[in-house]
């Protein structure tokens, strides 16, 4: 049954990814309402997509993912991913200088949140420290609220789980100038329009909170960028093929990571919208992991 | 812009040395001293710090680093209020600007030692003094810099090699005894002027010695006229 749904779902991401290449190729003729249609686009992996469409494929894309996920990124980085989230949070020590008040965006399974809630607890004997996981995917939100029915958390004012975009989180629910700590780990390039969750970030955070984000970005070695291409785009799909069934969403991931801006470019996007960053350099604005694989972006609202 | 801010908060965090040391504290602290439209309630969190300033004692570095280009700046404007504002034709002397550094070295003497040592560690447990030594050639090169300093050649090089020893050697007499810091500074300078008199005459009696040499050499027929 669980198989049947999967396939139903697959089935539904490719008449959808069809739809768009049909949309694609309409937006190449010069009629003038074609024309404006296509000036409201964006990258969905290496292909264009209208704007509005981009969010129903990407959320598509995760549910079909959902309950295979953290086995992927197991399986596919080798157990690394756990090493770069660490890293995310040890480099952040929440907790050290008293309870944090944390959001977590794009964190459904509730990798950080678990991370952020353990350190300050293991290192600062911090029980306050509060995480807030939103994700715009209620697939993930389940996997992440299930994992958390094993820990201590479960049930306590530590953790919530809230269904929300990341690009307007809403100031009804998420208040300005609310948090201390802001994360988002391999989520806002699968984003429509980064830069209004970047703006998004800035408004919900206090004064003096930190923004940080964990990313797939630009592999700066010429010999490691050839391995780690030729590596993510046979393998990558083909694990998604034999342990999630799912061939596409998984295409789909590796693609986007090529279509994120690389570190310099995003650094600015981050001041662009008001956060105060380090040099533009690596250990600066950005900090690189293994090589640029993934990336630490991180900056202050001051 | 944004790499301004942070400039910003690192000069702010300078006189807070003075009380907190070359620490992350002081950095955290620099935003509550802003103008009170843009100032903060509280410090800035450790992850704030971090994300400006690098993680653990990157961060430190940092301070000490901008602390050291203040030095620098520190040399020129006070030797010159020294004299008054001196005009061209008075330039402030070498003793003047290395007086005004040792000054500048005051206010933070005690937390100094720490500094330095966490210059010199490169973080393999293995001690780097090439951070310290290059401290004292920066401060010779801006002291020769700022006095007019016209030496070419070797000279230009022997002229800041002496002017950083001396300025070592009167940094790390002050860090022990600093009432005596100034009278240190004189003597060594006044020797290494006899120094360089002497090495000076022993020059001019070798050519001497030399060209006399040449000349009964030329003349006993051995060396062609």
């Amino acid at each position: 049954m669980q198989t049947l749904n999967r396939s139903n779902r697959c089935l539904k991401l490719r008449s959808i990814q069809s739809l768009v290449r049909l949309n694609h190729t309409k937006s190449t003729s010069n009629t003038p309402l074609e024309d404006s249609h296509s000036a409201r686009t964006t990258s969905f992996g290496f292909r264009t997509v209208p704007e509005d469409l981009k969010e129903s494929l990407v959320k598509n894309v995760f549910d079909s993912v959902a309950s295979k996920y953290d086995l992927m990124n197991d399986a596919t980085s080798f157990g690394v991913h756990r090493l770069w989230k660490d890293t995310l949070v040890s480099s952040l020590r929440p907790g050290r200088r008293g309870p944090m008040k944390c959001i977590d965006v794009g964190g459904g399974t509730g990798d950080i949140a678990l991370r952020i809630l353990d350190y300050a607890k293991d290192n600062h004997y911090d029980r306050e420290t509060t995480v807030e996981v939103v994700d715009i995917n209620a697939q993930m939100l389940k996997e992440g609220y299930k994992r958390f029915k094993q820990t201590m958390y479960h049930n306590t004012p530590q953790i919530s789980f809230h269904e929300a975009n990341a690009q307007d989180l809403g100031s009804e629910k998420f208040k300005d100038n609310s948090y201390d700590l802001y994360t988002i780990a391999f989520c806002i390039r699968n984003c429509t329009d980064i830069s209004a969750v970047l703006k998004e970030a800035h408004r919900v955070l206090k004064p003096g909170g930190t923004f940080a984000c964990l990313e797939f970005s630009r592999v700066s070695n010429p010999l490691l960028e050839t391995l780690y291409d030729q590596y993510s785009f046979t393998v990558i799909p083909m694990m998604g093929t034999i342990l999630a069934g799912d061939r596409d969403s998984y295409q789909y991931l590796v693609e986007s990571i090529r279509k994120f801006p690389p570190q310099p470019q995003f650094a600015q996007m981050i001041r662009d919208v008001g956060f105060t960053t380090g040099k533009d350099v690596d250990g600066g604005a950005w900090v690189n992991q293994w090589g640029g694989i993934a990336c630490i972006h991180t900056g202050v609202k001051l | 812009m944004a790499s301004q801010s942070s400039s910003r908060l690192l000069k702010l965090a300078l006189p807070l040395v003075k009380t907190h040391g070359f620490t992350r504290e002081a950095l955290s602290r620099s935003v509550l001293t802003l103008p009170s439209n843009e100032q903060h309630a509280e410090p800035l969190s450790d992850s704030a710090i971090t994300a400006l300033f690098g993680r653990g004692d990157f961060a430190r570095r940092t301070l000490i680093d901008a602390w050291l280009e203040d030095g620098l700046a520190h040399m020129a404007s006070e030797s010159s209020d020294a004299n008054g504002g001196a005009t061209p034709a008075k330039k402030a002397t070498i003793r003047d600007v290395l007086r005004a550094r040792l000054k500048y070295n005051e206010p933070v003497l005690a937390h100094l030692p720490d500094a330095f040592g966490l210059m010199a560690s490169s973080g393999f447990h293995v001690v780097d003094p090439l951070p310290v030594l290059e401290h004292a050639a920066r401060i010779a090169d801006r002291a020769c810099y700022t006095t007019g300093d016209r030496s070419l050649q070797l000279e230009w090089y022997a002229k800041r090699a002496s002017v950083a020893a001396v300025y070592a050697a009167a940094e790390l007499h002050q860090l022990t005894s600093p009432h005596t810091t100034y009278a240190f500074l004189d003597s060594l300078l006044d020797s290494t002027s006899n120094i360089k008199a002497t090495l000076g005459e022993v020059g001019l009696y070798s050519e001497y010695v030399f060209k006399s040499w040449k000349g009964i050499i030329k003349s006993s027929g051995i060396l062609p006229l």
